[in-house]
């Protein structure tokens, strides 16, 4: 069975490019249009790997990842942070907050799929 | 399409709606409103926009928004105030980004001088932290050099320095480079779901890797906490990739393990024991690394039944029974528990923390449709209230009794197919919003361009109608809101000697007025000067020297083909495009539009449309063998004259008393040609209908044959324009009628009276 990867980001572009990317890798994709969103999806769905954007309304990706932390079933699950900011600072928040590895944006799907491979049990 | 294509397609359309977010978040600050939320809205908008444009490698507009981005976070940290002069530049900046999402999409070109510009206000703005983004070093990545030297994915080749001593260059040339690295996680690595197993295996994909594992800290059982890191590695690598190659993979986790990499020559065998930052004890038995992959998961175990985890624990317990009976002598991996493993979770813990399902995201719970799809559906549904029309008509010709099973199961179905028409509809109807939302960028260039300081108000944004009204509403509002600052408001010189506010107010105003749309551009500028217009008027011929008209007559003027009232053309509404052109693009809509002007207190530009192109309720009438349909928003009511109260005016002229009040009559049948000579004008019954301009008449017509709903069906398109009609539909039994357009009807019959009242000299064309 393929693996699901739940993909959190308020820009419907980075959505799309996100899941044609995904799907020719051949996972399993769903979305969520921002922190709020995706732990809402996360109740219903069980996602393999979770990749997320930063800068997002209603719920930032940083309190996404201290939210999925705290639900037992996602200890455990791999997070990639999506964000076009690379500086430190933000890495280190993402890093704090719990998130597993991080792509930088623009991304091509080689370095994509790599990611989520590099972290996918 | 290619797929890429479409999502570069979304983009584009992404962009549209983030400007106009970016946009109306402004105008907010502008105004003073708006929180933080607004201006972090605002960041999101130009960090979205940068974001796609980056993935699609449009460089120059990455720059721009670049830019700005680094000046809206000075913003949101709060290091640059929210003051109008910041966000005034700002607005300037977002037409700009604009331009640059336009000329990316291969339409338009960017005024580069302009958007240079615009980086240095945006760069002043920064104060002293412009030096660190000045636009000429921005990158299209930020791959800003990390404390480690690897911010990104990208695989920089490394120059490895293998030794730089004899002993430590490889032996055999054919023998690849080999490496040492010592890794300790911690804790914390595990907590963020980082595992030593996947680490292992990256480090196999880029060479041959011999991985020891030590145990040595492996505390007793009881002691154990399963979520401590007690294990450290030292994995031996044959590698041509370098230590870059090697760092890499440990990207993820190097601030929270304790790792070493050393070079130890060629062959694996070649490693000699080094000194690593943390000691190993005598490197336990060699695992090979798929070995060490293919590990029980035991994270499984927070999922699994119980047996599972019993299973789990039992081997747990003989590992450490082993580990005990062999100590110092260190444990397999395989037998040891992952000391990532999260714990089973507690029963009390199993409840996720998803906070309440209601709250629903709503752009979850829209879906994005092809326009023709719902085209095609309005369609059918169209043909379906036809057909269903025409079934009625049938049953009712049959003789059934009204009170049969077959008229009542009949009338449900009435029932429905509006229901699905008017669901469909919906479908289609979208807040004139999004063209509201273009007009503050126009509204700044204008009086840029003219001196003029305006301040645009808008109303009733969220007004729906139909989309194909408008996609074609923006060119008409364009024009009106250039001319009512061109011409309507005043300088504001003149207009502080005039005793009003230098500033100018354009006010853009949309509501549903019986089932019609009204958009309203007025402003408060001088109103039309209407001796110039008449002179004009005069000058080119447009009317008779001795021609007397109202003040309305006179305003609708400028809606003459050929006409211009500004003294110089102007940059910006003489374009030779003249309101002519405008009226012509409400007319072809099925809309109209008129003036008010007030001396010294403005204008109002009124235009009415109708909510959908597709269906009408309308009352059907005979007129001389002719089945005609008559808007039903039009009527106000029907009556039957009497003699006493058609008062005859002119040859062929009358009036109807009605309630004290004599409206004109038209004769539709005269009118539209169906038959000549005299009317009587007591036979037949009258419609008394309103004009959109607020005028009324009554229509005289034969007979009324009932109330439908009709489907429209362009008579321009399928024919041509008939002027005195609007459209034409299919009614039940399959014949063509032709759908009443009242307005036209009245200004044809007012010319008539004009005409022969007044000698044709006095020939107004105001009706197009």
């Amino acid at each position: 069975m393929s693996k699901t990867v739940l993909t959190v980001d308020d820009s419907r572009t980075m959505r799309d490019m996100l899941m044609l990317t995904l799907k020719n890798a051949g996972y399993r994709v769903v979305q969520a249009v921002d922190g709020a969103h995706g732990l809402e999806v996360l109740a219903g769905e069980n996602a393999d790997i979770i990749i997320t954007d930063i800068n997002m309304p209603r719920l930032d990706g940083f309190g996404f990842i201290e939210g999925v932390r705290q639900d037992p079933r996602h200890r455990a699950t791999p997070i990639l942070v999506l964000t076009t900011e690379s500086d430190g600072e933000k890495k280190t928040r993402a890093r704090n907050a719990g998130a597993t590895g991080w792509i930088v944006k623009p991304f091509n799907p080689d370095k994509l799929v790599d990611a989520v491979r590099r972290v996918a049990a | 399409m290619d797929p890429l294509e479409a999502i570069k397609a979304t983009f584009f359309q992404e962009c549209d709606e983030l400007l106009a977010d970016l946009e109306s978040g402004l105008l907010e600050l502008e105004g003073g409103g708006g929180d933080m939320e607004t201006v972090n809205a605002v960041f999101r908008a130009v960090h979205s926009v940068k974001g796609g444009a980056g993935a699609f490698g449009l460089e120059p507009l990455v720059r721009f928004a670049h830019v700005f981005e680094t000046t809206l976070d000075e913003m949101r940290s709060g290091r640059l105030a929210t003051e109008p002069a910041a966000v005034k530049v700002m607005l300037r900046a977002a037409d700009v980004l604009a331009d640059h999402v336009s000329a990316a999409r291969g339409q338009g070109v960017v005024d580069e001088a302009g958007s240079v510009r615009l980086v240095g206000e945006l760069k002043a703005l920064c104060g002293g932290g412009a030096a660190e983004i000045g636009g000429d070093e921005v990158v299209m990545v930020d791959t800003e050099v990390e404390d480690d030297g690897f911010g990104d994915f990208d695989f920089t080749p490394v120059i490895v320095e293998i030794g730089g001593s004899a002993e430590a260059a490889p032996l055999d040339p054919s023998a690849l480079p080999t490496w040492r690295i010592g890794f300790k996680p911690s804790r914390a690595m595990y907590a963020k779901a980082n595992e030593t197993a996947l680490l292992l295996r990256e480090l196999d994909r880029i060479g041959a890797c011999q991985v020891t594992l030590n145990a040595d800290n492996l505390p007793d059982f009881d002691a154990l906490d399963p979520e401590e890191s007690y294990f450290s590695w030292v994995i031996d690598i044959e590698t041509d990739q370098g230590e870059g190659a090697i760092r890499e993979v440990f990207e993820f986790v190097e601030d929270d393990c304790e790792i070493a990499v050393e070079a130890t020559g060629a062959g694996v065998g070649a490693a000699a024991p080094l000194d690593v930052p943390f000691s190993f004890d005598a490197p336990s038995e060699p695992l090979d690394t798929p070995a060490l992959v293919a590990a029980p998961e035991a994270e499984a175990a927070p999922a699994a039944p119980d047996s599972d985890v019993m299973a789990l624990l039992e081997r747990a317990k003989l590992a450490a029974a082993e580990i005990q009976a062999t100590a110092p002598v260190s444990a397999p991996a395989p037998a040891a528990p992952r000391a990532a493993t999260p714990p089973p979770p507690p029963p009390a813990a199993a409840t996720h923390p998803a906070d309440g399902g209601d709250a629903k995201a709503s752009a979850g719970t829209t879906i994005r449709v092809d326009l023709e799809r719902v085209d095609r559906l309005i369609d059918l549904v169209g043909e379906l209230v036809i057909n269903q029309a025409m079934l009625t008509q049938r049953v009712g010709e049959s003789g059934l009794a009204r009170s049969s099973t077959v008229s009542v199961g009949l009338e449900d179905l009435e029932h429905l197919t509006r229901e699905i028409q008017d669901s469909v509809m919906a479908i289609r109807a979208q807040p004139v919003k999004s063209v509201f939302q273009r007009m503050p960028r126009l509204v700044r260039e204008v009086a840029a361009m003219t001196g003029k300081q305006v301040r645009l108000t808008t109303e009733g944004e969220n007004t729906e109608v139909d989309k194909t009204v408008i996609e074609r509403l923006s060119d008409p509002l364009i024009h009106m809101i250039r001319n009512a600052i061109d011409h309507g408001l005043e300088k504001p010189e003149i207009r502080v000697a005039a005793g009003k506010p230098a500033e100018g107010v354009v006010k853009l105003c949309a509501l549903h007025r019986s089932g019609r749309i009204v958009i309203e551009v007025s402003d408060d500028g001088a109103g039309i000067n209407r001796e110039r217009v008449k002179q004009i008027a005069l000058d080119k011929g447009l009317i008779a020297p001795d021609a007397t008209l109202t003040d309305e007559e006179t305003d609708n003027l400028i809606f003459l083909p050929g006409f211009s009232t500004a003294a110089t053309v102007s940059d910006i509404s003489g374009r030779g495009v003249g309101m002519d052109v405008v009226r012509r693009q409400v007319q072809a809509l099925g809309g109209r539009i008129s003036i008010t002007s007030n001396p010294g207190k403005g204008s109002t530009f009124s235009l009415s449309l109708p909510l959908t192109l597709a269906v009408l309720d309308g009352m059907v009438v005979g007129v001389s063998g002719h089945t005609l349909v008559t808007p039903l928003t039009a009527i106000i009511e029907t009556l039957q004259p009497k003699t006493n109260d058609v008062r005859l005016l002119g040859p062929n002229g009358a009036v109807l008393a009605v309630r004290d009040a004599y409206v004109p009559l038209v004769d539709v049948g005269a009118v539209l040609g169906y038959r000549k000579g005299e009317t009587d004008w007591t036979t037949g019954v009258v419609l008394l209908v309103e004009s959109e301009v607020g005028g009324r008449a009554a229509l005289l017509v034969d007979a009324i044959q009932g109330q439908r709903q009709v489907v429209i069906k362009s008579l321009e398109a399928n024919y041509q324009r008939v002027e005195g009609i609007a459209a034409a539909t299919i009614l039940g039994d399959g014949r063509v009628a032709l759908i009443l357009d009242v307005d036209a009807l009245i200004d044809v019959r007012r010319k008539d009276a004009r005409r022969s009242a007044a000698p044709p000299a006095a020939r107004l064309p105001l009706a197009s």
